[in-house]
């Protein structure tokens, strides 16, 4: 039996995913883990509607019956879970990290807020793009190191120690992005203020 | 070498004899350095036989890569010992300066076995340490020992027991800089029964660093997120931890009266900015710290650093007492006589309750902060009723027949958050390793202040992974050494590549926090191989059975049977709370049970 706090933090930021537009209408995950259990979405569940039934526990390295509902994303979260602290994942689609994504091997916000907290997102390429062991391993692998990567051309995962965490890098590096693409139509030059920054892409 | 300096200094006191020797650099690499390292040399040098205040028992003081190395809060050091108040493994760090003067000797660890044949102290200037006649200082309080020893806060620092450790009290302290303490679980009672006065540290060499540039770009970093964070930058300064007060109060988690309410009516006037407005003479900081939380407080009689938060609460609304300025005195009484100020308070209030309830005869009553004083000093010398008292609250209550009065968890006394307002603060009491302690993990950030997120204080199911998470984090600090407050700001990935900077052996976050979970497992080992089971992962009965009848907290125990199985699963231990043998695989600890 899922604990209702827990579903009501499932159903509001999943509804603030869709309503910042960073998911399609069924695009996204979310998880948590709980000791050694996963709390991921139904399969083909709509993370803006989420209703109790749509949350799905099965283990974090045995499977059970969950498994037969869980997301088709259920092996990425669980190899991040096993390679990193990570107790939260957010997975989502925001559109203007994804273009940067298609011709940037590393995004390096160039915003305050960005840069403070999140200094350098590297991006990772796998063209198996849902549930493959492939796609797990390499987004596991770049998460040890940060806590927000962007797959080229697919999203962001991000890992916290909880589900609100996870979604503040998310909607961070989309802004980030925003910021950086506004600049782009302003065409002026840029004036760094901030101290070293040239040391952000060896973050 | 980067980071390390690559040697441990070893010490006989039974025949003053010394040897140095490499540091296992597989060791350092699996267990880094403070508390990891001292739990690593522990496990093989102080097995189940020995009895803590034997001379079998050691001390092993330990830096760790960044100690010295100018990263905010890199003053830290450990001490590692087998506890006389709980017979747990037993670490506990200290700020100030001397962990910074120790690691320039040349050192990351010194081991002092045995028990010299008189008092001595010990000058380690530069490599070679000189033994010194210590008759004439025994007896002496912390203060006049550390100036008479030539303290010297950048160039010559004093670390030392008062009469409370040559006294053997199972809550004595070491101190360090005079009013700098490592002070949980008796480790000055081990130094006492070592006829250790004091050890003197005079250093010159300091730790090389492998990518400057980059470690240079993480101090300016750290520097930047300390700055930002109001916790760091305004309310540690401002008001230092007793900020806390009156936001735990509010809350419902500030035990009060040995744990009989949550709440405490008196908790305005002890709270932070009643010390800061009344009795704050200046704010200190210890080495390479931008935070600054230390408080040098003043009354009529005393004057000196604190008190802290839980300082303040024990001898506070545990007790209580709502007088600051007797608090401020009991505390400065047990920064000379060499007391932990968690235990001492709290057993005071165990005896409060004791002879209220007519359990023994004396004039203890809570609320009266006239006592507080003269109790510190009876418990120091073992005086009356505080010889039974020095031996902390579990043993004082059984001792007069009532145990479940003693709010301790395994012989140690709980510092001053509520578990039945917390309830994964509840979990991580019953589950540390040393005790009864909220610097092995603590849940105050995320079920409190919102660090880095709020959850509910609340919720049961799953509180096991914030607690598991947070106990690793934190012997991974410890392991660096530095100060848990940087952690209120600067998160662990930093940490991390500090760490990777100076020793040039790249630790991705996990990585540096798995070390936290191999300390922590390996703690766990040494206490199974000490007798401890589940049954000792408990809190007292009044918490799980006695909820309190008002307040924000009114109707809560703590869940604690749900959330320790969780916590065993999450945890990849089995029902009886003993690893298993593939996580000891996992974290290369297999061998050290062949």
């Amino acid at each position: 039996m899922i604990d209702n706090r827990i579903y009501e933090m499932f159903r509001e930021i999943g509804r603030d995913l869709f309503e910042s537009n960073m998911i399609s209408s069924h695009g996204g995950n979310l998880s948590i883990r709980l000791g050694d259990r996963v709390i991921i979405k139904r399969r083909g569940a709509m993370l803006g509607l989420l209703k109790p039934h749509d949350l799905i526990e099965t283990g974090l390295e045995k499977n059970d019956s969950g498994v037969v509902l869980a997301s088709t994303e259920l092996l990425v979260h669980r190899t991040i879970y096993m390679n990193t602290p990570a107790l939260a994942v957010c997975h989502c689609h925001p559109r203007t990290a994804i273009a940067f994504s298609l011709s940037r091997d590393e995004l390096v916000p160039i915003d305050n807020e960005a840069s403070y907290l999140l200094k350098k997102v590297p991006v990772v390429t796998e063209e198996f793009a849902s549930g493959t062991p492939q796609m797990a391993n390499k987004v596991a692998n770049a998460l040890k190191n940060y806590k927000i990567i962007m797959l080229r051309g697919h999203g962001s995962f991000a890992t916290g120690q909880t589900l609100d965490e996870a979604f503040h890098w998310s909607s961070t590096l989309e802004e980030s992005c925003q910021i950086e693409l506004a600049t782009k139509i302003i065409n002026e030059p840029f004036i760094e203020y901030r101290g070293m920054s040239a040391s952000y892409s060896k973050f | 070498m980067y980071g390390w300096n690559g040697k441990v200094l070893d010490i006989d006191l039974t025949g003053l004899t010394y040897k140095t020797y490499p540091l296992d650099m597989e060791i350092a690499r699996q267990f880094i350095g403070g508390r990891g390292l001292g739990a690593r040399l522990l496990w093989d040098l102080v097995g189940p036989e020995v009895e803590p205040l034997s001379s079998e028992n050691v001390l092993i003081f330990t830096n760790g890569p960044l100690t010295g190395t100018g990263y905010q809060t890199s003053n830290r050091f450990s001490v590692s010992t087998k506890s006389p108040l709980t017979g747990t493994v037993l670490d506990a760090n200290s700020g100030g300066f001397w962990g910074m003067q120790f690691k320039k000797t040349g050192y990351d660890a010194l081991i002092v076995r045995g028990k010299a044949q008189k008092p001595v102290w010990i000058e380690l200037k530069g490599s070679e340490p000189v033994f010194h006649d210590a008759t004439d200082l025994w007896g002496m309080g912390v203060f006049e020992t550390t100036t008479r020893l030539g303290q010297n806060n950048n160039k010559r620092n004093v670390l030392c027991i008062g009469p409370a450790g040559e006294n053997l009290s199972r809550i004595a302290a070491i101190m360090n800089d005079r009013e700098r303490s490592l002070a949980r679980g008796g480790p000055g009672a081990v130094m006492g029964s070592k006829n250790l006065k004091a050890i003197v540290v005079e250093g010159s060499d300091r730790p090389e660093i492998q990518d400057k540039e980059r470690f240079k770009f993480m101090l300016y970093e750290t520097r930047k997120l300390l700055a930002a964070s109001p916790l760091t930058s305004q309310a540690l300064p401002e008001f230092g931890t007793v900020v806390m007060m009156n936001i735990i109060n509010n809350i419902g988690a500030l035990p009060t009266r040995n744990h009989q309410m949550t709440q405490f009516e008196g908790a305005e006037a002890i709270s932070g900015e009643e010390l800061t407005d009344k009795y704050l003479v200046k704010n200190s900081s210890c080495w390479a710290c931008p935070i600054g939380c230390t408080r040098v407080s003043k009354t009529d009689k005393v004057e000196g650093e604190g008190p802290e938060y839980e300082t303040t609460w024990a001898f506070g609304a545990q007790c209580g007492v709502d007088d600051l300025p007797a608090i401020i005195e009991a505390n400065s009484r047990c920064n000379d006589l060499g007391l932990d100020t968690i235990s001492t308070g709290s057993t005071i209030a165990c005896a409060m309750e004791l002879s209220e309830k007519g359990f023994i005869d004396s004039d203890l009553r809570f609320g009266r902060a006239d006592l507080l004083s003269r109790c510190v000093e009876d418990m120091a010398y073992r005086r009356d009723l505080g010889a039974d008292m020095a031996e902390g609250s579990l043993r004082l209550a059984t001792k007069y027949g009532h145990p479940e009065l003693s709010m301790s968890v395994k012989g140690m006394e709980m510092p001053a958050y509520d578990p039945r307002g917390m309830q994964g603060q509840g979990l991580l009491y019953a589950t540390s390793n040393r005790g009864g302690c909220h610097m092995r993990g603590n849940m105050l950030g995320l079920e409190v202040l919102g660090l880095p997120k709020l959850i509910d204080r609340f919720q049961v199911q799953g509180k096991s992974s914030f607690v598991v998470l947070h106990q690793n984090t934190s012997a991974a600090i410890d392991s660096l050494v530095i100060c848990k407050f940087t952690n209120m700001g600067v998160a662990e990935e930093y940490f991390a590549r500090a760490l990777s900077a100076v020793t040039g052996i790249p630790y991705a976050t996990g990585e540096l926090i798995k070390v936290g979970e191999r300390v922590y497992n390996l703690e766990r080992l040494y206490n199974n191989r000490e007798g401890f089971t589940r049954d000792d992962d408990s809190l007292p009965p009044r918490l799980l059975n006695e909820a309190p009848t008002e307040g924000p907290s009114k109707g809560w125990v703590s869940h604690l049977e749900p959330m320790l199985a969780e916590y065993y699963r999450t945890r990849g231990w089995d029902e009886k709370g003993v690893p298993k043998a593939h996580k000891l695989e996992e974290l290369g600890l297999a061998g050290l049970l062949e």
